[in-house]
This record gives structure tokens, sequence and C-alpha cells, in this order.
């Protein structure tokens, strides 16, 4: 593949040179520059959720554009930013999945030249037609004016969580037992981390400070006792609520981009779950919601390219229509089919995250 | 590629490490392997440890290695087991994990060594309750509650098979079920809820209700037919749905009543049948097979028939699920509530308090060989038994320790019972039986049978026996005097039906151990290898 790129780009060199001036042309053009010859190898850590997106041929086509090879390593965004083990490995870039990991990098004493949010994914929650039916019902989920998505009023679900309400108090006659939503590990995980802060800043009324989590924090641990066993990864815990079902998982915590990308990985069976007769899987935005910035981490000068290329109109298109990621500011780049549900291009009420120190206080809590 | 597939054989028995026997079997063995290398096979050795409900699909696993000419290898574990291997810091010698359920690697692969874990299949484990035993109960049809079914327990109306918790995921599951049950629909065992008395009560109330156990699920399925099959109908066993529907298709053959399926309505535990890679660093091509054989498994035509075993198939595979049965209540399209499973401390301290104070209590018969040809080696090998067995350290590292509540005999015999000692499972009672076992030297001729009979009477003459779980554990190197034939004599006319566990040591001919097993519905463990695995094996089926 890499081969016949190469060939490609060589062709393309021939014809341009073949003009006049054609060689100044495309040194001026950055998106070009990799057909030239000179490519930088870049290593770093991403977390999980990007994986797909920067294995996709497309992607890795772009990037080669650019000039790029990126060796991108899998790790958790926590740890990426805080194991020596990781770190003495001197990666080039970091590229976490929260901005929280800016500071904490910071903290571990990485010199960061430069940082800046290239991704956002909201947190969504994921559950199945029948739960939101119900919860449309009992009034939890109402249709948003502009945009058209299902909006979850998740402080009214966190209160009948700790009130030990059943599904069917909810609305959902489907359902034995006490009503649940269940969240990767906030120690380990992500998607886990920032749901802790959104539950966190919705019992205290506000965006969590030290003093509201002591106030609050107890009602906060006990949304994430009552979930048990919690998954290590936002992907792993996507795939049990994918393969579990609406008795097994009836709701997760997870990005927006995770569902987009399943049902891009394999549009036929999308489209077999879609005409199935059995309950289909739906998101809800939480209103209001926590996005998840992926911030670039430039660590060495060379990265700054890869920030460049990453930015460019033509990787955001890519990011948002094959792998459901959102930009910088939580827009859309271009059109995308409405795959999975409603992708509203603009989501109301988003909260900013705690602090840094406000969340590691909450972690420590929490750890068991 | 027919040819590829004819001459796998071949390759298989090469593989197998028999040395060469014969010349013609490794000439056409390198000719399947030049044959398979130029069709483009992998020629890969790849490994699995599995749960035994996966048997069935060995077939379908095995035909994707021929046809890539691999040689696959599946050997079968509890769940709890391949945990336990894994927690150990040399891990799994296997390539690939396929438990019944993700939480035994959550729990215990601390070590993340197993990647890529998939789930394959969904499978609620429910009870299955002999029809003509449902409808007496009024339970066709029925919405049934734990609460039911404790009820039927405790009126003496229900017994049932399950499997021990502490080593298989069935057996777990349905446990954990039935402390969420008595918990009264809580989201989630949370780690004070175990220290609550009346759950405790309730539980071991339940757990009273076992009448055989196992350490794996597709042995209990077996004894269950088996038993059919003798004229014993036992009322009720704790399984996953899809081995219901297995049992259910062999008693139907055999005319025989089949179980009805009652899916608890507070909840069951759900299995995903996950398969994982373990990368034991042998090349890209063992990791390749690995991936290939999960998109195989994934295929609609694959999926379809793992669906036709009565397995439930992840998202978008109703439509090819197996058809629903209502004349025993199966239905793989219905939807079950599954209960959360509890954070890992959680089930940890769970599984201890079954070990410890909630299971059946064992009453348990151990006749010891030591006779003339048990001397040196399988003396040791005795010794050293007796070590694992009464020393609760060394027992509870793989959840197999006593309880006050259980009780124990000791028979060490040779031509004939030399003595009986007798004690509680408590410390002290293991530490008395621990002195008199290290007293006793190998000498003299042999006689397990009246070892056994001598076992079966202390065994009856047991007050309660009913409370207990009983069992006669024989350890042997297997050569014996004396005729099976009056001690069966006895057996028979038992109130109660004894399972006779066979232990080998040392140069064991196992024939007569295993005929012995066979006729009383129980199983031969080899204890020269791995003593506390054959223990630990032993163990979970009392």
């Amino acid at each position: 593949m890499a081969l016949s790129r190469r060939a490609f780009g060589l062709g393309l060199l021939g014809a341009a040179a073949a003009g006049t001036g054609g060689y100044l042309t495309l040194k001026d053009r950055p998106e070009f520059r990799g057909y030239l010859g000179n490519r930088v190898h870049l290593f770093g850590f991403i977390g999980g959720e990007k994986q797909a997106f920067l294995a996709d041929p497309d992607v890795v086509g772009a990037l080669g554009g650019y000039g790029l090879e990126l060796d991108a390593r899998v790790a958790g965004s926590v740890e990426m930013v805080r194991e020596p083990a990781l770190l003495t490995q001197k990666p080039q870039f970091l590229w976490p999945s929260s901005s929280i990991m800016v500071d904490l990098a910071r903290k571990s004493g990485v010199s960061i030249r430069n940082d800046q949010v290239v991704l956002n994914s909201p947190i969504v929650v994921y559950t199945w037609g029948p739960v939101v039916e119900g919860l449309k019902r009992s009034g939890l989920v109402s249709v948003a004016a502009k945009g058209g998505y299902n909006q979850l009023d998740l402080k009214a679900l966190l209160d009948a969580i700790l009130a030990g309400k059943n599904w069917s108090d909810l609305g959902i006659s489907e359902l034995y037992g006490r009503a649940r939503i269940v969240s990767t590990d906030p120690n380990r995980s992500n998607s886990g981390f920032m749901f802790a802060g959104l539950v966190l800043s919705l019992m205290s009324g506000d965006v969590a400070t030290q003093e509201l989590l002591a106030q609050h924090g107890e009602a906060a641990k006990a949304i994430f006792r009552s979930m048990g066993l919690k998954s290590s990864s936002s992907g792993k815990l996507f795939d049990q609520y994918i393969a579990g079902g609406l008795g097994a998982e009836p709701m997760v915590v997870g990005y927006e981009n995770q569902l987009v990308e399943w049902a891009l990985a394999d549009p036929a069976r999308w489209q077999r779950v879609q005409a199935g007769a059995g309950a289909k899987p739906e998101i809800l935005y939480p209103r209001p919601t926590v996005y998840s910035a992926h911030p670039l981490i430039v660590i060495d000068p060379a990265v700054d390219q890869l920030l460049e290329a990453l930015t460019s109109p033509k990787l955001q298109e890519l990011a948002w229509s094959k792998h459901g990621f959102r930009g910088p500011l939580g827009t859309v780049a271009g059109d995308a089919d409405a795959i999975a549900g409603v992708r509203p291009a603009e989501i109301e009420a988003v909260l900013p995250m705690p602090s840094a120190d406000v969340m590691l206080s909450l972690l420590s809590q929490m750890e068991v | 590629m027919i040819s590829g597939q004819v001459d796998l054989k071949s390759s298989g028995s090469r593989a197998d490490g028999a040395s060469m026997r014969m010349k013609l079997s490794s000439v056409l063995a390198l000719a399947a392997a030049l044959l398979l290398a130029a069709c483009n096979s992998s020629n890969v050795k790849f490994s699995i440890v599995s749960g035994s409900e996966n048997t069935v699909l060995e077939p379908i696993v095995q035909e994707f290695c021929a046809k890539q000419g691999a040689t696959c290898t599946i050997s079968y574990q509890g769940s709890l087991d391949i945990g336990l291997g894994l927690q150990k810091p040399e891990g799994l010698d296997q390539d690939a994990v396929w438990p019944a359920s993700s939480v035994w690697v959550d729990l215990f692969d601390s070590g993340r060594k197993v990647r890529n874990l998939t789930s394959i299949a969904q499978m609620p484990v429910i009870l299955g309750v002999r029809k003509s035993k449902a409808a007496e109960l009024g339970w066709i049809g029925k919405q049934v509650y734990m609460k039911d079914i404790l009820a039927a327990v405790k009126d003496g109306k229900m017994k049932f098979l399950m499997t021990s918790a502490t080593q298989s995921n069935s057996g777990a599951s349905a446990y954990l079920a039935m402390l969420s049950g008595a918990l009264g629909g809580k989201q989630v065992i949370e780690p004070g809820d175990l220290d609550n008395p009346s759950v405790h009560d309730t539980v071991s109330a339940l757990l009273q209700g076992v009448e055989r156990s196992s350490g794996s699920s597709g042995w209990l399925a077996d004894l269950y037919v088996d038993s059919a099959r003798k004229g014993t109908l036992y009322d009720a066993m704790w399984n996953y749905e899809a081995t219901l529907k297995e049992t259910n298709d062999k008693l139907k053959q055999m005319g025989d009543e089949r179980l009805y399926a009652v899916y608890p309505a507070d909840g069951v535990a759900v299995g995903d049948s996950p398969l994982g890679f373990i990368d034991h660093g042998r090349g890209a091509d063992v990791e390749k097979f690995f991936t290939d054989l999960l998109a195989y498994l994934q295929t609609d035509a694959v999926r379809k028939r793992i669906g036709d075993t009565g397995r439930r198939l992840p998202l978008g595979g109703a439509a090819i699920q197996a058809t629903a049965e209502p004349d025993w209540n199966f239905d793989p399209g219905k939807l079950v509530t599954s209960i959360r499973m509890p954070e890992p401390a959680v089930i940890r301290t769970a599984l201890n308090l079954y070990q410890e104070a909630l299971r059946k209590p064992s009453l348990t018969a151990l006749c010891f060989d030591f006779s003339g040809s048990m001397e040196n080696e399988g003396e040791k090998q005795l010794q050293e038994a007796a070590q694992f067995l009464f020393t609760p350290e060394k027992s509870s590292e793989v959840l197999v320790q006593w309880t006050p509540s259980d009780h124990i005999f000791v028979l060490p015999f040779d031509s004939t019972v030399r003595d009986i000692f007798d004690a509680t499972g408590d410390p002290g009672g293991q530490n008395q039986l621990l002195g008199d076992v290290a007293q006793q030297r190998a000498g003299g001729g042999t006689d397990m049978y009246a070892c056994a009979s001598q076992a079966l009477r202390k065994i009856l003459a047991t007050p309660d026996l009913s409370k207990y779980l009983p069992a006669i554990v024989i350890m042997t190197d297997g050569r014996t005097d004396g005729s099976a034939e009056p001690f069966l004599a006895e057996w028979r006319q038992a109130p109660v039906p004894v399972p006779v566990f066979g232990i080998t040591f040392g140069d064991a001919d196992k024939s007569q151990l295993d005929s012995l097993a066979k006729a009383t519905s129980a199983r031969v463990f080899d204890g020269g290898g791995d003593l506390a695995g054959a223990f630990r094996a032993a163990r979970g089926y009392n």
C-alpha cells in the first residue's frame, strides 16, 4: 500500500515537475509535502478510542501527504501522562482524551511545547429503544427543540437511582429491578473519569470545587458504588453493551463517536440491526454533558506538523464523517448521514469539567 | 484444498509428539506439511483452554483449524480455574482462553495477559426443573422468583444439581443470583451486604437444596442424562440455557421427561463466553490465526451454527437464534434481566463465604492406600496429599478449604481397613487427621473395596445425613485385590447414592477405579502430576 502510494506520489511529482514552477507550488502546499520524499516518523501514545481513526487507510494516506508516519501506541489517558515506564520511552507526542491530562502531564514534568484540542466527543449514554420510550413517558427524556436529538435529564436519573427506584417507576416495564447506569472505572479509563466529574457537578448543582466535593462527594460515590464491577476501558464497556443487550446492559456511559464508528465499520450489520425485531441501540445526550476533548500534547518540534495536519479540513472531515469525532470547538466538519440516531450539529448545555485537583481528590476517594 | 484437509490428520498425529513410530507416517506428515505450505496454509499450532460448556462448539473450531492447516488443541477447565491460572505469575500456557464469563478474566488477570477478549455468545444461567415437578410447584407459565425457589427447597419439595461456585461459572452465577435475590433486588451486592445474617440464612437454606455438585457444567449435565438413563431423575439443575437445551435434546431422544426452563424473574447472571488471546511472543502468524478464528466465529454462517446450540448471539443475532420451544419454556429471544456483577473484592469475599460458610457441608470419607505397592514414591505422594488437604493455608489458596461444619473420615487401608479416624473440618480436627496419616507406613496387600464398604457404612451411620453432601474418595495406585460386586450390592441398598471418586498415584492402573466411579456416577482424577489440581477438581464434586 505504502509503496504504491509512494509511486503515485512520484508520478504526481513527475507530472508537476513537467510544468514550470510545479515543484514550488507543491512545496508551498503542506498536504503534498510527503510526496517530495521527506517522511517524518513520529512516536507517541494515544487513547484507545482514537486507534481506529489513526489506522484508517484514508487517515494514514492523508498524514502521509504531510510527510508523516505515526508509531502511535495505545495507553490509558491517565497512565500516559503519569506512568514513568511510558514517559521514559521519550514519546514525541501524547494524545490523551481529556484536557485535564495536559495539567497532569505538566505536573509529571513533561516539557510541553504546545497543546491544542484537536477532536472532541461528548459523553453520552447508550441505551435501548424500550428504555428511551419509557423515559419519555416518565419525562426524563425529551426531544431537543433544536436538532431533534434525545436529551436525558441526567440529574433526575441519578436522583432516581439514589432513591432506589425501579425501572418500572421510570416507565420501563420490560426490565425488572432497580434502575442503574454503568460507566468505566474512573481511576483507569477516561470516559468513567469524565462521567465522575459530570456526576459530581450535577450533585453539587454547579461545577464542582473542593468545598462542593466535601458536601456532595458521598452522593457521587454512591452512584459509582451501585455500578459494581466496572470495566477498565471504554472500548470494552461498549463491546459489553453491544453484546449484552437490553437485559444485561440497559444503560452505559460512552463517547458519542463509539456507536457511529461501530455502525460505519459494518454498514450491512447496522442495516440488519435496524431492520431486526429486537431492541435497537440508542444514544441519549445528557443535559448537561461534558466534552471529552482530545488535546494533542506536542513535546518534540517535529510534531508541530502533525498538529497542523490533524486540524486541517481534510482530516477534520474524515474524523467526523468516518469516526464520529467532532472538531476542536465541538462543531462538525462537513455533512454526515444521520447514522446511529441523530447526531446533532450542535449540543446545548455543556458543562466544563471540575479542575484537576478536585478530580484527583475525587479519584483518590473512589480508589478501591 | 481438499488434499490439505485430508492430509491434516497425519500432520496432526505428528504434532501430538508421538516419537516416530512409523517412518511412513512421518513421510506422510512431511508431504502434508509441504502440501499445506503450497496451499498457503498456516501450519500453526494453537491451543485453547475453555469452559466445558463449549465442548459442543469444538467441531466448529476444529473445522476452521483444519481449513487453515493448523493443529488446534482444546482443553477444558472450570472458568475459575482458568482465572486462577491467569493469576499465577507464569500465567497459562495456552494461546487463547475461552471461559464462560469475562468476569473471571477481569477478576484474576491482573497482569493483563489476555488481549482482544470478545464475546462469542450470551449464556444466561437458569434453573431447569423436571416438567412434572414444575407443574406440581405451580411454576408452568408463571413468573418464578428466588423466594419461590427457596420456599420449594425449604418445604423439601425440590432439590437440584449445581456446580461448585468456587470452581465453575454456572455455579458461581447461580450463587450470586441467590445472594442478589436474598438482598431484595438491590442494584448490586456491596461489601457490607455479605455480613448480613439474614442473607446468610437465606442463601445457606437455598444451598441446602444441592443434591449433587461438580466442578464442571458439562459434567453435571452428563450426570443428569446418565442418571436418567439409569432410572434416577433428579428434580432440577442450575445450568446454562444452552446446556439445558442440549440436555433436553438428549432426554427427548431417550423418551425421558424434559427440564422446564425457569428464568428467575429477579435476575440471573449471564455468561458472555468471551474468547481472548494470550501473547506468548510466538510470532505474528499465531496472532493472525487468532484474529482469523475470531472473525470466522463472527461470520453469519458460523453464528447461525452457534445459535443452533441454543446460545444467544450478540446484537443483530435475533434472526438466526434457535427457535423457541414453548413446551419447556425455552426462548433465547426472551428478555432476561441480568444481575449486576459486584466489585472484584466483593466477588472474592462472596466466594470465600460460599466455601467457608454457606455451601452445603461435605461428609467425606477418604480412603488412603498404604499397601505395599505404594512404598516409596506412592507413599510420599500420599503424605503430600494429606499435607495439602489438611493445611488450611494451602487448601484455601485454591478455594477448597474445609469448614467446621464439614465431617471427615480418614481410612488408611491395605488388605483391610487399618483404622478409622474421624474429625470435623475445623483447624484442630484437620491437624489431628494430619498427625494420624503421618504415622502410616506402606505395607501389606490391597483391597480398596473393603475400604469403600467401611466408608459407606460410616457415611450412612451419620446423623442428619441429608444436611451433607456425601462422597467417598479413594487415593490409590489402583492395583487391588477383592471384587467390586459385594460393595456395589451394598451401595445399591443405600438410601442415598454416595459417589466414589478416585485420585490416582504412582504408576496407577485406573481401570478398576474407573468402573467404580462410573457405577457410582463419579470421576477419577490424576494426582500424580498436579496434586493440588486433582484435589481441587475432586473437591468441586463434594
